[in-house]
């Protein structure tokens, strides 16, 4: 597809409310990359936490809004965050398997909506924002979107291209962080054992950063690592590709 | 399946299963060791994914006509001298291999792993009926001496040290302190101890990797030789097949063995692959027979709640060949193990197969002790889509009202609020101005009630008072009108 | 009235039209080729480097005379002095229990009586034998692995009983794999009441994911391979 010169930003729930400067680094890093970015009036939830748990209504309700907000206009739909992005290419077209009319906007949808590092690479050909960073980077590839989306190589040409050699996979980095959206509630003490084998692989990497294209694992990594040190950041991709001031 | 615990007690389970730092260590340990080795044994095999995909077609076709191939195998069996049996429950299944030993005036059993064999509480069954049944499978005779249970599909003694096989093999065995100084020694003397009971056993019992419907064939998969001695020694071979374990034909077989035992271990075949038509051949005329072998072969076909699961949205976990992999890949089952889950069989495809045989009811915990990471789809040599068979089973738990009520009534509320997007925002920017007094640089170090369960370990990130999408509007109008 | 196979069979046929079977096919699958030889010219060093990181051992022998002084050898080095086999003609090497017995080697025979306490002394009377030899009916290159079909002459037990198995397999007989023997000879799984595929010596990892040999079945496998 040629590359577009306008994307509506899907900030998520988690981003819009918890972590906006998150939201501001994509757009800077967007618009630095040549793309236009429109955030549509109305974004909520991608209905992903009620879909796994199983709330299948409550989830395709959320779904049916969500795609009719980001269907009033036929622009790409960049997302911050592999764990939603995955929701709306891979599950949205199934929860909609007996709706004929939202299963086929779901699909429309779903052909146009891409995790951010996905966007950047697959899509506008870019694999270097122009962002550099000193600092000594581990990256920890959030489940949904390696295994989901498939968003495996282009997180870390992003990054390498920012930090060099700084920046390395994190030990055992494709191993699940254990937030797992309302697992960590509902299995509390599961989710710490491997909320603390994964902070155990972080402080044994050296990194003073751990990045990742999702902040429902770093709000979790993130709220863990607080109460061991503060010696390691938590950062999403975005951050890192928006440069120093995209605040 | 009286035996098994309460399915209540499965955060109970859970948290002594985390605080055992000695399990972690093997745990660890071995899942790293077979997960590696799986790896690597799939990087060196040329064409791996056109031979999964290959192994999931077969598996697909051959359980969307099973009733066509267990009508073929059965046939073929019988045809080489197979008694074939049908057991509807696990306790129909039990009695008749009961029978099969009474019949032959059987007193001592010997018998391979077999997990099918646990799922119906066989050896319960013997011990009551006073046959002596010996496991021989090195791990499977430590869980049996120890009265213990199987932790995983294919290393049983995973949760135990090499300090408590011996102190068991004393204790319990006699042995002497030079028989248990090593594990070559402790083998040795597994060995020794359990031949005799092999060449004094009237009957083996054995599982089936997978059957051959085309030749009514048994094929069984060990790496100590065991599964060749039970279906080889004795004069009464007993296997128990699950309805669902079965490939057409011999082709089909040899392209499923090439993953199997490179999924499970990363061996690129098993030490012995054993293939049984039947009993021993008698003589027929001038040809004389076979001069070794079992003279009575008995199939025992065990339904247990597959044929219902066929009949079911969690069908496709019938593909499973029970390799161990999606355990090894786990990260819950690496933190907790397989006795925590509390069934038969553990890990992923456990948090499947036990609420598929045995309901929800019992079960429930199961399909929620799961990040939907996705490592066990990655690894299955079939493609079962283990997440996507979950998120079924706990959209069947939320229909039928399983589960916290607040976890409902929380749901509920925020798809009301999400469904609004005025309100949605002006509860997210209160929810911020008021948070803004009560954190530490940012962040929650305590929440109330069931939101404490996050603070219990980790910090929460207070909500801004103003939204992403506020603060880019904002700033969007100002642009506006200065321009 | 049903019988317990007639309500399982029923019960899986008024399941299988709501069965979610992701994958299935009407046909049966075509199945991919089987996977060529690393080296298709030199199956004999496929085959004995695969056997050999198994822990097997692999020795060569041009003639009969030459086998059956390598058998020797073996024997003597494990201290058996008798031995389970194959019949002679099923192993293929004339002249063989003749040179064997020349050496001091005696040969156990057995047929198994159907009575259970015929049977039970028959086997007792294998319990000490310390050698088996067999022929192969194939050799799998890339897992250094034997086939052996059961049959008449051919008992199971040579291959399993005895601490110590020796096999002679003519090189001809090497084939790259066991998918590439099962779709060219499906019918060597139901020519006798077993087949076999033994890939080195019996291994265990149960105890703390280490390593030993010869838990069950044999501890030491050896194949003279012969031209």
């Amino acid at each position: 597809m040629p590359a577009p010169s306008r994307v509506q930003l899907f900030a998520t729930c988690l981003v819009d409310r918890f972590f906006p400067h998150v939201g501001h680094a994509t757009v800077r890093v967007l618009e630095r990359a040549g793309v236009d970015v429109h955030v549509p009036d109305g974004l909520t939830c991608c209905g992903q936490p009620a879909f796994n748990g199983g709330f299948t209504a409550d989830a395709a309700a959320m779904a049916r809004h969500t795609i009719d907000v980001l269907s009033r206009s036929g622009d790409p739909v960049v997302v911050p965050s592999g764990s939603c992005a995955d929701m709306i290419v891979n599950h949205y077209p199934e929860l909609f398997a007996t709706d004929p009319e939202y299963a086929e906007k779901a699909r429309e949808l779903a052909s146009r909506t891409f995790e951010l590092s996905q966007f950047l690479v697959d899509v506008l050909g870019i694999t270097d924002t122009g962002a550099r960073t000193g600092s000594q980077l581990a990256y920890h590839a959030s489940c949904h979107g390696l295994r989901g989306l498939g968003v495996i190589d282009a997180p870390l040409q992003l990054l390498r291209s920012a930090a060099g050699e700084r920046c390395a996979e994190l030990p055992d980095g494709r191993t699940c962080c254990g937030f797992g959206g309302l697992f960590a509630i509902k299995m509390p003490h599961i989710s710490s054992a491997m909320l603390q084998s994964k902070l155990d692989a972080i402080q044994a990497s050296g990194a003073e950063a751990v990045v990742a294209t999702d902040v429902s694992c770093l709000m979790h990594m993130g709220g863990g690592l607080r109460r061991r040190t503060k010696a390691v950041r938590m950062l999403h991709i975005a951050e890192v590709l928006a440069g120093p001031d995209h605040d | 399946m009286t035996e098994h615990p309460q399915p209540a007690a499965f955060h109970t389970r859970v948290d002594s299963a985390l605080a055992d730092a000695a399990l972690h260590a093997a745990l660890s340990l071995t899942t790293g060791r077979l997960a590696s080795g799986r790896a690597s044994a799939f990087a060196s095999l040329p064409g791996a994914d056109g031979i999964r995909d290959a192994a999931r077609a077969i598996r697909a076709h051959t359980v969307s006509r099973l009733d066509h191939y267990l009508t073929e195998f059965t046939a073929a069996a019988e045809l080489r001298g197979c008694r074939v049996h049908w057991a509807e429950t696990a306790a129909d299944a039990a009695r008749t291999v009961v029978g099969i030993a009474r019949a032959s005036g059987v007193s001592l059993a010997v018998k391979s792993k077999s997990m099918l064999s646990e799922e119906i509480a066989l050896n319960h069954a013997l011990d009551e009926a006073g046959i002596r049944v010996v496991e021989t499978d090195l791990g499977e005779f430590v869980v049996q001496i120890a009265g213990d249970r199987p932790s995983h599909i294919i290393a049983p003694i995973v949760h135990r040290s090499r300090a408590d096989v011996a102190r068991l093999f004393k204790n319990t065995l006699g042995a002497g302190d030079d028989e248990v100084a090593s594990i070559p020694a402790m083998t040795a003397f597994a060995r020794k101890t359990l031949r005799s009971e092999f060449l004094r056993a009237g009957m083996g019992i054995s599982g089936v990797n997978l059957a051959v419907a085309e030749s009514g064939s048994l094929c069984l998969v060990t790496n100590e030789g065991n599964g060749r001695l039970t279906t080889t020694l004795p004069r009464v071979h007993v296997a128990l097949l699950g309805l669902e374990r079965l490939v057409p034909t011999a082709a089909d077989l040899g392209v499923i063995l090439q993953l199997l035992a490179r999924s499970a271990t990363g061996q690129a075949m098993p030490v012995y692959t054993n293939v049984i038509t039947g009993p021993r051949r008698k003589s027929a005329g001038p040809e004389p027979g076979e001069p070794d072998g079992p003279d009575e072969v008995h199939v025992v076909i065990v339904d247990n709640g597959r044929s219902k699961l066929l009949g079911s949205e969690l069908a496709e976990i019938l593909y499973c060949v029970r390799c161990g992999a999606c355990l090894n890949v786990c990260p819950v089952y690496r933190e907790i193990g397989g006795h925590a889950y509390g069934g038969v069989y553990p890990g992923p495809v456990g948090s499947v197969v036990m609420p598929g045989l045995e309901g929800l009811e019992r079960w429930h915990d199961l399909p929620n002790a799961s990040t939907l990471c996705g490592a066990c789809r990655d690894v299955c040599p079939v493609r079962i889509d283990l997440p996507h068979l979950l998120l079924k089973l706990r959209a069947q738990e939320a229909r039928e009202g399983i589960g916290p009520w607040w976890l409902r009534l929380g749901i509920r509320v925020f798809t009301a609020a999400a469904l609004r997007p005025r309100l949605y925002r002006v509860l997210g920017n209160l929810a911020g101005r008021l948070s803004a007094g009560l954190t530490r640089n940012g962040w929650f170090t305590w929440m109330p009630g069931h939101f404490g369960r996050w603070t219990e370990s980790r910090d929460f990130p207070a909500p801004a008072a103003k939204s992403f999408t506020d603060t880019w509007r904002g700033a969007r109008e100002r642009g506006k009108e200065r321009s | 009235m049903s019988s317990a196979r007639d309500r399982i069979l029923a019960s899986i046929r008024s399941g299988l039209p709501h069965a979610e079977l992701p994958g299935a096919t009407e046909a049966r699958p075509v199945l991919p080729p089987a996977p060529a030889a690393a080296a298709p010219n030199d199956l004999s060093a496929l085959f004995e480097a695969a056997l050999t990181a198994l822990t097997g051992t692999v020795h060569h022998a041009a003639t009969p005379a030459a086998v059956a002084h390598a058998v020797a050898s073996i024997a003597a080095s494990c201290g058996a002095g008798t031995y389970l086999a194959w019949d002679e003609a099923e192993i293929g090497c004339p002249g063989l229990f003749e040179a064997l017995t020349a050496r001091g080697l005696r040969r156990v025979t057995y047929d198994l009586p159907f009575d259970a306490g015929g049977r039970d002394a028959g086997v007792r009377a294998l319990e000490d034998v310390g050698l088996g030899i067999t022929g192969a009916d194939a050799g799998l290159a890339d897992g250094g692995a034997l086939v052996l079909a059961s049959g008449p002459g051919r008992g199971r037990l040579a291959s399993l009983l005895p601490p110590v198995h020796v096999a002679i397999l003519s090189a001809s007989k090497l084939i790259p794999s066991l998918p590439a023997l099962l779709a060219a000879r499906p019918d060597l799984v139901g020519r006798g009441s077993n087949f076999v595929a033994i890939a080195g010596p019996s291994r265990t990892a149960d105890i703390e994911m280490t390593l030993t040999h010869g838990v069950h079945g044999p501890k030491h496998v050896h194949v003279i391979l012969t031209a």
